[in-house]
C-alpha cells in the first residue's frame, strides 16, 4: 500500500458482492494498519486493545487474527509501512540534480510536508516512540539510518569535512529532530513546513559553519 | 523517626533508581516501596499512583542536574568556559549515577505524554544557559532557535549512548558533545579546536 494515512481508505461495498477475497483482505488489512497508527498516536501503544483496532477498522476479530498474529504484529506492520513511505519520499526528493545544500533543502522540505500532512505519524515517530515499545524504536532508528546520507554528504561537500567528528551526522539529525519535536509538542504539526530555514541551517551548520549555512539558507529558501 | 518530607524524598530517590535500573514500564509500586523501605500506606499518603510519583521523581532529577550545573558554572567566566564546565558536569554526573541518567533521558520517554512534555520543558531550561552565546556571533544574525538545535544535537548524542547502556563512558563523549553544542555558534573549524582541547584535557 502506497498511502500512509490521511483520508478514508477504500472499503468494499457492504452486503453481497463479488470482489475477489484477496482484494477484500487487502482492504481490511489497510484499514487495520491505518487504525493502528491512529489509535496508538491518540492513546499510546499500551492503551490500545485488539478490540479497539477491529472496532475502528470495522473488521472482525477472526479476520484480525488471520491477518496479524497479535496487536504488536499489526502495529509494527503499520509503522513499517508508514515510515517506509515517508522515507522513500524524502529520499526521492533529495536525490537528483544539484549540490548538496540544494538537495538537502529539497529532502527536508519533503520531510516537513509529509510530517505536516500526517501529524499522527509524526508524533508517533518523533515524540511518542518511547512508548511504542523497543521493536518500534528499533524501526524508527533504522529509518533515521536510511536518511543519514542526506546529512553525511556534507562531509564531501565541506572543505575539511574529513576532519569532522564521526558523530557529525548524528548531531545534525539531533538538531533537526529537536526542532521538529518542539513544534509537535506545541501542537503545531501543520506549521512544520515553516521550519525549513531553521532545519536547513541545523543540517548545514556542523559541516560548513554558521556564515556559509546562513548564506545557503537565504539563497535556498527565498 | 523520619519526617514526612524525608520519607517523600526517599520514595522519589527510590523511584529514580528503580526506573533507571529496570525501566518505567517494568517498575511497580511494590518495587519502589521495597527500595525506599517504606510501607504501601506511606506511599499512597504521598502519591496517587506510580505515574504521579514518577513525575515528581523526574522533577527532582532535573533539579539535581540543574543545581550541579549551576554550582559548577557560576563565576566570572566566559560563555565558552561555562559551556564546557556545564557539559562536563552533566557527563560526570551521569557516569557516576547511570540510573539517574537513564531515568532522566531515556525512561522519561516511556512515561506518557505529560512526562515527555516535562522532559522537553527541562531541555528548554538548559537552553537558557546558552543565551549569551549569541554574543559570539559578532553581529551576524543567528537563527532564532539556535539554542534548541544545539540542545537537540547534544541530547540526541547522550540519548544514543545511554540507549546502548554506556553511561559510564559518557565522559569520553565530551569532545563530541562540545563540538555539537558550539558548532552552530562558531562553526566547525573553531569547534574542532575546542574539541581537541577538551580531548587533551
Amino acid at each position: 500500500m502506497e498511502r500512509a494515512g490521511g483520508g478514508e481508505p477504500w472499503r468494499p461495498p457492504r452486503g453481497r458482492h463479488r470482489l475477489p477475497p484477496e482484494v477484500v483482505a487487502r482492504s481490511q488489512r489497510d484499514r487495520l494498519l491505518e487504525a493502528a497508527i491512529r489509535l496508538v498516536a491518540a492513546t499510546g501503544y499500551g492503551a490500545v486493545t485488539v478490540g479497539d483496532l477491529t472496532g475502528e477498522a470495522g473488521v472482525s476479530r477472526t479476520t484480525f487474527y488471520e491477518l496479524f498474529g497479535d496487536k504488536e504484529g499489526c502495529f509494527l506492520a503499520a509503522y513499517d509501512n508508514a515510515i517506509d513511505v515517508l522515507v522513500r519520499r524524502v529520499i526521492a526528493a533529495y536525490e537528483g540534480e544539484g549540490e548538496w545544500p540544494e538537495r538537502a533543502a529539497r529532502g527536508l522540505t519533503a520531510l516537513l510536508e509529509q510530517l505536516a500532512a500526517e501529524p499522527q505519524l509524526a508524533r508517533l515517530s518523533l515524540v511518542d516512540i518511547g512508548s511504542a515499545g523497543p521493536a518500534a524504536q528499533r524501526r524508527y532508528r533504522a529509518a533515521v539510518q536510511r536518511l543519514t546520507p542526506l546529512f553525511e554528504e556534507g562531509r564531501d561537500f565541506a572543505p575539511g569535512g574529513r576532519g569532522l567528528p564521526a558523530n557529525t551526522s548524528r548531531m545534525a539529525i539531533g538538531g533537526v529532530t529537536g526542532l521538529i519535536a518542539d513544534e509537535l509538542l506545541a501542537g503545531r504539526a501543520e506549521a512544520l513546513p515553516g521550519l525549513l530555514s531553521d532545519v536547513l541551517f541545523a543540517t548545514l551548520v556542523p559541516y560548513i559553519g554558521p556564515d556559509a549555512a546562513a548564506r545557503e539558507v537565504e539563497r535556498l529558501t527565498r | 523517626m523520619a519526617s514526612n518530607e524525608t520519607r517523600r524524598r526517599d520514595i522519589l530517590e527510590a523511584m529514580i533508581r528503580v526506573v533507571g535500573r529496570q525501566g518505567y514500564k517494568a517498575t511497580s509500586v511494590a518495587d519502589v516501596i521495597a527500595e525506599a523501605d517504606v510501607s504501601r500506606t506511606t506511599f499512597y499518603k504521598h502519591f496517587e499512583d506510580k505515574h504521579e510519583c514518577f513525575l515528581a521523581a523526574y522533577d527532582l532529577a532535573v533539579e539535581r542536574i540543574l543545581d550541579e550545573v549551576i554550582a559548577n558554572c557560576d563565576g566570572e567566566r566566559t560563555w565558552l568556559e561555562r559551556v564546557r564546565a556545564g557539559l562536563t558536569t552533566i557527563v560526570d554526573l551521569f557516569a557516576l549515577h547511570p540510573e539517574l541518567a537513564r531515568t532522566a533521558i531515556v525512561e522519561v520517554a516511556a512515561a506518557g505524554a505529560d512526562a515527555r512534555q516535562r522532559h522537553w520543558d527541562a531541555i528548554t531550561r538548559f537552553t537558557e544557559f546558552l543565551a549569551d552565546g549569541e554574543d559570539l556571533a559578532e553581529g551576524r544574525e543567528l537563527p532564532e532557535h539556535i539554542a534548541l538545535m544545539a540542545a537537540g544535537a547534544v541530547s540526541g548524542l547522550i540519548f544514543e549512548e545511554l540507549l546502548t547502556g554506556r553511561a559510564e563512558r559518557l565522559p569520553e563523549l565530551l569532545p563530541d558533545l562540545l563540538f555539537a553544542l558550539l558548532v552552530p555558534y562558531i562553526g566547525p573549524g573553531a569547534a574542532t579546536e575546542e574539541m581537541r582541547r577538551a580531548a587533551t584535557g
